[in-house]
């Protein structure tokens, strides 16, 4: 069941010196599954997912022949609409947790604003479901988290508060913009298996942004590749290791490997031919 | 060149004694590659802190060429340079970079001079133009350059980096990885690095430490590392989680 389907999304930045295309004609279709975008930074991938909540900022704009979510095109959506998905249906986990949080806020208000704004809780009743949600993100003392200002969190544990922020209104689509880049290992494991998990029991749909090629082959059920703004290689996630495009090979080749040569690693060739539309 | 002899670091972190490094030791000759892994808290950039003089020492000794360190001095500076995994916070955020890499030569006294510092940014790979630019106007990796740039100003011979290329791109990372190559190649340098990456270490050092908890567990040459030929339950627990970064 489609989920998503955007056709020809483009973001433009309206620059002193022109106009710049972040995302230039990507089209692509999402069910109750776990879609991964790879890429280097600056090839498009946090734009896209921002554009799916039409949460592109001035002098940005975005252009779509269409962006279907669950029957309704999102395009010609009146912000007021919009607005009742965003958060609620359609959630996103931002690069930054940092950016994120309301520096001035506690989190635990934070948590439980929302429930109590949008779905008319007690303050106790939030409270319960704000613990339940940090809990299960593996925070391991949560009151103590729900009392503390965002400043005194560790890189991986402001980012699990979001993840943790996000998941409290059971959104339909969650879009995750490198969810697990400021964690650790083993907690980033704990992360991804919470996910999985919401895509395997609750039907969530998952857009998963990563620059970590070995991760999203290992987590996601499909792939996007982006370069320059544009998709150049859509497949299975368990074959994104013998992917077909030389710009995906390239990736892959500039890794290093345990028991590889001591020779140079190989550069990337970004080649503009695979810019073209 | 390096030896780091029954190394203990203890953090008094609001009345709690965190014992960060627990008997550590080991030596890194001239001109070797040395690399510390391990999961995240087990001591690595403690290790790297404390040669330099930014971590309580409350057990062991360092020594650089038989000598206890002296990381207040100047001869330290001279000898010994760190680079750091976050090239977004290692830099000051409203100076040139002209500007940041002059300034070690201008605190030890020395002549900085135009050519001197385009050398410095060509010997980088990054075009002379850059003088004018301030961190905010280069991209990660660039900035990781920048960074390996101003750690180089004074000739060490000693670079001590702590996740020099976590932060970057897998073809950022190649770039970095393949320019500090060339570093220790050309001017002899020795390394002492950590990373969380089994294949980036691998690919850079020539012998391993592994660690967890603070303590040393099982010391590897390239070639066993390799074949995964380890003894101890972490370093293959190590080693089976990176499988897919193996050859092959
Ligand atoms: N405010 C802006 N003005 C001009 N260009 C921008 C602006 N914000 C982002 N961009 C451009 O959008 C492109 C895509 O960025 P992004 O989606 O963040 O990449 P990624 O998430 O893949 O690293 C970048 O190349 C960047 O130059
Ligand atoms: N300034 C400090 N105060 C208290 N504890 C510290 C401090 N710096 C590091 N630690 C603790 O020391 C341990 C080792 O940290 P670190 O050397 O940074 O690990 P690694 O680099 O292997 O990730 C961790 O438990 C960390 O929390
Ligand atoms: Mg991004
Ligand atoms: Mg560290």
């Amino acid at each position: 069941m489609t989920l998503l389907s955007v056709q020809n999304l483009r973001v433009t930045f309206d620059t002193e010196t022109g106009p710049v295309q972040a995302v230039r004609g990507v089209s692509f279709s999402l069910g109750r599954e776990r879609l991964g975008i790879v890429g280097e930074s600056g090839s498009g991938k946090t734009m896209t997912g921002r554009s799916v909540l039409r949460l592109i900022r001035p002098p940005g704009r975005i252009e779509a022949d269409s962006m279907v979510f669950d029957g309704q095109d999102l395009i010609g959506l009146p912000e007021p609409q919009m607005r009742a998905l965003r958060g609620r249906r359609i959630a996103m986990v931002m690069q930054d947790p940092k950016f994120s949080l309301n520096p001035v806020m506690k989190v635990g208000f934070q948590l439980t604003e929302g429930l109590r704004q949008r779905d008319g809780l007690s303050a106790k009743d939030a409270r319960v479901k704000a613990l339940a949600a940090l809990q299960a993100v593996q925070i391991r003392d949560p009151e103590r988290v729900f009392h503390a200002w965002p400043h005194e969190l560790s890189g991986g544990m402001g980012q699990r508060v979001m993840i943790a922020m996000m998941l409290i209104p059971e959104p339909d689509l969650l879009i995750a913009d490198e969810p697990t880049s400021a964690l650790d290992v083993t907690v980033q494991a704990e992360v991804l298996s919470i996910l999985d998990n919401l895509v395997k029991t609750r039907g969530m749909g998952l857009i998963f942004i990563s620059h970590d090629l070995r991760l999203v082959s290992r987590f996601c059920d499909r792939v996007l590749v982006m370069y320059k703004g544009r998709i150049v290689e859509e497949l299975p996630a368990r074959d994104l290791m013998q992917a077909q495009h030389p710009y995906t090979q390239g990736l892959l080749n500039c890794l290093p490997r345990i028991g590889g040569p001591r020779t140079p690693l190989p550069a990337l060739d970004r080649s503009q031919a695979w810019a073209q539309e | 060149m390096i030896e780091i002899d029954t190394l203990s670091v203890t953090f008094n972190a609001a009345g709690r004694l965190v014992r960060a490094v627990e008997n550590v030791s080991l030596t890194v000759g001239a001109q070797e590659s040395f690399g510390l892994v391990g999961e995240s808290g087990s001591g690595k950039s403690t290790i790297l802190r404390a040669i330099c003089g930014l971590a309580p020492i409350s057990g062991g000794a360092i020594r650089i060429d038989g000598k206890p360190v002296a990381p207040q001095t100047r001869a330290f500076a001279r000898q010994v340079q760190m680079v750091f995994q976050d090239p977004y916070a290692s830099l000051h955020p409203r100076h040139t970079i002209d500007r940041v890499l002059s300034e070690p030569l201008t605190i030890h006294g020395l002549k900085t001079t135009e050519g001197r510092i385009e050398q410095a940014l060509t010997d980088v790979g990054l075009p002379t133009s850059f003088r004018f630019r301030f961190p905010h106007q280069l991209s990660g990796g660039q900035r990781q350059r920048v960074a390996i740039a101003r750690a180089l100003m004074l000739e060490p011979r000693i670079l001590l980096l702590d996740e020099p290329t976590s932060a970057l791109d897998a073809s950022v990372q190649a770039e970095t990885l393949n320019l500090l190559t060339r570093l220790r190649e050309t001017r002899g340098l020795t390394f002492l690095m950590v990373s969380h990456d089994l294949a980036v270490i691998d690919h850079m050092c020539d012998r391993i430490l592994v660690m967890q908890h603070g303590k040393a567990v099982e010391a590897l040459s390239r070639e066993a590392l390799a074949q995964g030929a380890m003894t101890t339950d972490y370093a293959r627990t190590l080693f089976t989680a990176s499988a897919d970064r193996l050859m092959g």
